[in-house]
């Protein structure tokens, strides 16, 4: 829970001195972050076993002036106190330069309950390496000759507290698992494969269910076929032209998601997302909604403040098909975009500064319907599961291209496996194009965490790789 | 010394309590570093500093490695660290062998930017004083002023660099609004082993992240001198000059790679084809040794030890002598990169070349400074059996596929040669293919070297430099496509 007084009494007592001596030396806007972490890493990789516990504790400090500032990070404890405090004769602080900043003012924290799991104790060695080694035999068991080449568990907790010298004041916890795994099919060279999924407990990942997955993306790798051009996917045979009915799994539609990230984050997102609008100023069809939440309940990166302190809070971006404010850090509400700030500037590490960005940003779900029925309603089309590279976006930002793999599907069933494919389309045709939103929300790792449940859209090209 | 309070002889004594198996390796990896950023001037905060310290222990038994690690240096963490490493608990707890040392080398005061950051006190490889003395830009008199002021100038080099690289772009007849992020990088190892302990290692250089309308270009850098200024404001010039550049249409055919792009081709697909852990997700990593990989006029090195003096390493990351590593011979496979755990599952395989990333991370074989043996070819011959071909002076990046072998190495432009000259640019493009077919399709080498960093690596999640030292190269029949 985020309280007004840190845990830590003596990084508050070297906070305070640090904030007192920077103010002294005429920088006024100055912040200290302390934070102490530990993590365990486990690593099964081509026939080696890694465990490796690490305890981190640091310090971060930025400070500025009305002409200049600077930031300074360091492992350890803060040094404060006699003969290393900063301004002792000799010493001192990294010299201010570059632009000033300012900092925000404490904002009340609404209240919220720390989940149970935050306090939960980390995976143990023995039970980490038990959960990699039953992903490899129940990948083996789904697939008979498919092998794991790396699996690699991480399972880590902190605590930060945040001071500065416009009287802000927190504490928070935070807890995050990892699990990275890559797996080859068989034969030789075999399909390969890549699961990346963050949970806030390591417990919560679930061999089976992985290896299921991770068994469908090498069976089709393997054996799927590009797509014919202008096939199921594009409504008319051998017209290339938009209509079919395309299925996105969570996890392509995540990635398509992190692509367009620009449309939703920052100011300068209200000048982009209006070449979206169509007459009637949507941008999108009315199964659209999306939130961002840095306290969604349940959410990996659950936190009640952000990297600076404020609080966090929902914020419906786009409502409706309707756009209504781009995700905004304090410092860029100025009227030139609409909507409220909101608690969205991370701190990926000690080492980084605060930068806006999303932490749970997803699609809302409905929770009435099942990935089944929308499966069922695909005449004929194509259901993708994965994404198998990396997202590439044109110049100006609107066409989008991912490679996939998934199946074809006619009445409702898959009928041939595909991979060597791309999904091709812009913002405006997917935003448009979305008839149906399943409830399997489930959210990745990308850019903070990105969620969105199935998705079925038309509109958009499945096309075969080049 | 950054370590000469740190009892080596009493750490390995203890290190050697947990090395209870006779084949047991035990070794603690202390690590210390320093970053200094100079963002674009319209960017808050201004100077970025980062210092951290830390230590690592591990125990590698068989195919097993545990590791324990931390933050700061000190008696007592490292006592935990070693009882969390131990396979058994022993009778009474373990000593707390004298690790305290001196604060950072630049530290000299004691504090945690204290005034001396500004000489690079340490005399180590690459730190300020090391640059001064390579004639580098910096004026020691506004430094010193600084200081005086109580506030330390941590930064004078990179403060002057960005006007270095402005005169040279001017000096290219072009004046072109560029946004430059500047990083000094430092860091100091010692590695101890319960049965070795090596000299303790340094480094030093800069990174620089060139930001411009028509793109982006970064860089590594041994020092901030003219001829690093020059190849900061080529690559710029370069960017502005293919603005309007149509990418070019797909095509086979020949590709002439000036150094940079061969640097960034070794190690994509030489060197991160030769790891032995890449090797091992499709059998065994010795069984490559022999194969042919690339033409014959490929003989490729990695050698830490040749790398440029700011970077030059005469033992590893886990403190084991660096070698001359040929890893293609006449452009057969000789020696894999390996560490020391997979030179203990294929002994054919040498360790020294094992890094990590930090000491929170594990070592892995990686290299460290490659070389691609010059050849017999002048720049004119290279162009001019290429006519209707591409010259590609750098790679942005580039990627390997362990599994499937495939290759791609992205360029931001290049210029197409026609009669054995440089004449149009060309805008973005790519080169794909099997990694063994592309590097066998070599059929000219340059006979100037080129020393030039080849990037940031960040393979398994653990960022390291690379550098190289590489000719030009002529490669024939190769696919090149727009990249989009």
């Amino acid at each position: 829970m985020p309280s007004s007084t840190p845990p830590g009494a003596a990084g508050d007592a070297a906070a305070a001195e640090v904030l007192r001596e920077l103010v002294r030396r005429g920088l006024a806007e100055a912040e200290v972050l302390i934070k102490r972490g530990r993590s365990r890493r486990l690593a099964l990789e081509l026939g080696s076993e890694t465990s490796t516990f690490s305890q981190e504790r640091a310090w971060a400090v930025r400070a500025s002036s009305r002409r200049a500032s600077f930031f300074a990070a360091g492992a350890g404890e803060l040094p404060a106190g006699e003969g290393t405090a900063p301004g002792s004769p000799g010493g001192g602080w990294p010299e201010a330069t570059g632009r000033p900043f300012r900092l925000p003012d404490p904002e009340a924290i609404p209240p919220w309950t720390q989940p149970s799991d935050v306090e939960a104790p980390l995976i143990g060695e023995s039970e980490g390496l038990r959960l990699l080694a039953s992903l490899g035999s129940e990948l083996a068991a789904e697939l008979p000759g498919a092998r794991l080449l790396l699996a690699a568990l991480e399972d880590g907790s902190s605590e930060s507290e945040l001071a500065s010298s416009r009287g802000l004041q927190v504490a928070f916890r935070r807890r995050l698992a990892t699990l990275r795994v890559e797996a080859a099919g068989p034969g030789h060279p075999g399909a390969g494969a890549a699961l990346y999924l963050a949970a806030r407990e390591a417990r919560r990942f679930h061999p089976k269910a992985l290896a299921r997955r991770l068994a469908d993306r090498l069976s089709v790798a393997a054996e799927g076929t590009p797509p014919r051009q202008g096939s199921a996917a594009s409504g008319k045979r051998g017209s290339g032209a938009h209509g079919g009915e395309i299925l996105l799994a969570p996890d392509v539609a995540a990635a398509l998601l992190a692509t367009l990230l620009p449309l939703l984050v920052g100011p300068a997102a209200v000048a982009r997302v209006s070449t979206l609008r169509d007459r009637r100023g949507r941008i999108g069809s009315e199964r659209l909604t999306i939130i961002d939440n840095g306290r969604l309940p349940g959410g990996a990166l659950e936190c009640p403040v952000d990297g600076e302190g404020m609080p966090c809070r929902e914020t419906v971006l786009v409502e409706e098909g309707v756009f209504r404010q781009p995700l905004l850090a304090w410092w860029q509400v100025d009227g030139a975009a609409p909507g409220a700030a909101s608690g969205c500037c991370r701190r990926a590490s000690w080492r980084d500064l605060p930068a806006p960005g999303p932490t749970h940003l997803y699609l809302r779900p409905d929770p009435k319907l099942s990935v089944a029925a929308l499966l069922a309603d695909v005449r004929s089309g194509h259901y993708l599961i994965d994404a198998t590279g990396p997202a590439r976006l044109d110049a100006e930002g609107e066409r989008f291209e991912l490679p996939v793999c998934g199946f074809a599907v006619e009445a409702g069933r898959a009928t041939a496996p595909i991979a060597g494919a791309r999904l091709c389309g812009t913002a405006a045709a997917l935003f448009k194009g979305i008839a149906a939103a399943a409830r399997d929300l489930s959210f990745l790792p990308l850019d903070g965490m990105l969620g969105s449940p199935t998705l079925l859209v038309t509109g958009l090209e499945l096309r075969g790789t080049p | 010394m950054a370590w000469s309070e740190l009892d080596t002889a009493a750490v390995a004594r203890t290190l050697a309590q947990i090395a209870e198996q006779p084949d047991d390796v035990v070794d603690a990896y202390f690590e210390r570093r320093e970053e200094v950023e100079l963002p674009p001037e319209e960017d808050a905060p201004g100077l970025r500093v980062w210092r951290e310290e830390g230590f690592a222990v591990r125990l590698l038994r068989g195919q097993r490695t545990w590791m324990a690690s931390r933050d700061g240096i000190a008696e007592r963490p490292f006592a935990e660290a070693l009882r969390q490493v131990a396979r058994a608990l022993p009778p009474v707890s373990y000593p707390e062998p004298r690790v305290s040392a001196t604060l950072m080398p630049s530290g000299a005061s004691g504090d945690p930017f204290g005034a001396s950051g500004a000489s690079g006190a340490a005399g180590a490889p690459g730190t300020v004083g090391a640059a001064k003395a390579a004639g580098t830009f910096g004026d020691s008199g506004v430094a010193d002023a600084r200081a005086a002021a109580g506030f330390p100038d941590l930064a004078h080099e990179l403060r002057d660099f960005p006007q270095a690289v402005a005169r040279a772009i001017r000096a290219h007849h072009v004046g072109i609004p560029v946004r430059m992020t500047l990083r000094r990088h430092r860091r100091w190892l010692q590695v101890v082993g319960s049965r070795l302990v090596p000299e303790p290692q340094s480094e030093g250089f800069y990174s620089c992240v060139l930001d411009s309308q028509w793109g982006r270009h970064g860089a590594l850098l041994p020092r901030l001198d003219a001829v690093a200024a020059e190849q900061v404001a080529a690559a710029a010039v370069g960017l502005f000059r293919a603005r309007n550049a149509a990418a070019p249409a797909a095509f086979r055919g020949v590709a002439v790679l000036a150094p940079a792009a061969v640097a960034v081709l070794l190690h994509e697909a030489v060197a991160h084809a030769l790891e032995a852990d890449t090797l091992a997700r499709g059998g065994r990593p010795e069984a490559a040794i022999g194969l042919a990989l690339a033409a014959p006029c490929l003989d490729v090195l990695d050698d830490p030890a040749a790398a440029p003096p700011e970077v030059r390493r005469t033992s590893d990351d886990e403190g084991l002598p660096v070698s001359r590593r040929w890893l293609l011979r006449r452009g057969a496979v000789e020696q894999p990169l390996a560490d020391t755990a997979w030179s203990r599952l294929s002994p054919a395989l040498l360790p020294g070349a094992g890094r990590r990333g930090s000491r929170h991370l594990p070592p892995g074989p990686r290299s460290t400074h490659l070389e691609l043996l010059p050849g017999d070819a002048a720049e004119s011959d290279l162009l001019a059996q290429a006519n209707g071909g591409l010259h590609l002076p750098a790679a942005s990046r580039g990627g390997l596929d362990a599994l499937s072998g495939e290759f791609t190495l992205r360029f931001p432009h290049g210029r197409r040669i026609r009669r054995g000259a440089l004449a149009e640019p060309v805008g973005a493009c790519i080169l794909r293919g099997q990694v063994a077919d592309l590097l066998a399709r070599a059929t000219a080498v340059g006979r100037e070297t080129v020393a030039a960093g080849a990037g940031w690596c960040a393979k398994g999640g653990q960022k390291l430099p690379v550098w190289a030292t590489a000719p030009a190269l002529r490669l024939e029949g190769v696919a090149v496509e727009a990249d989009a």
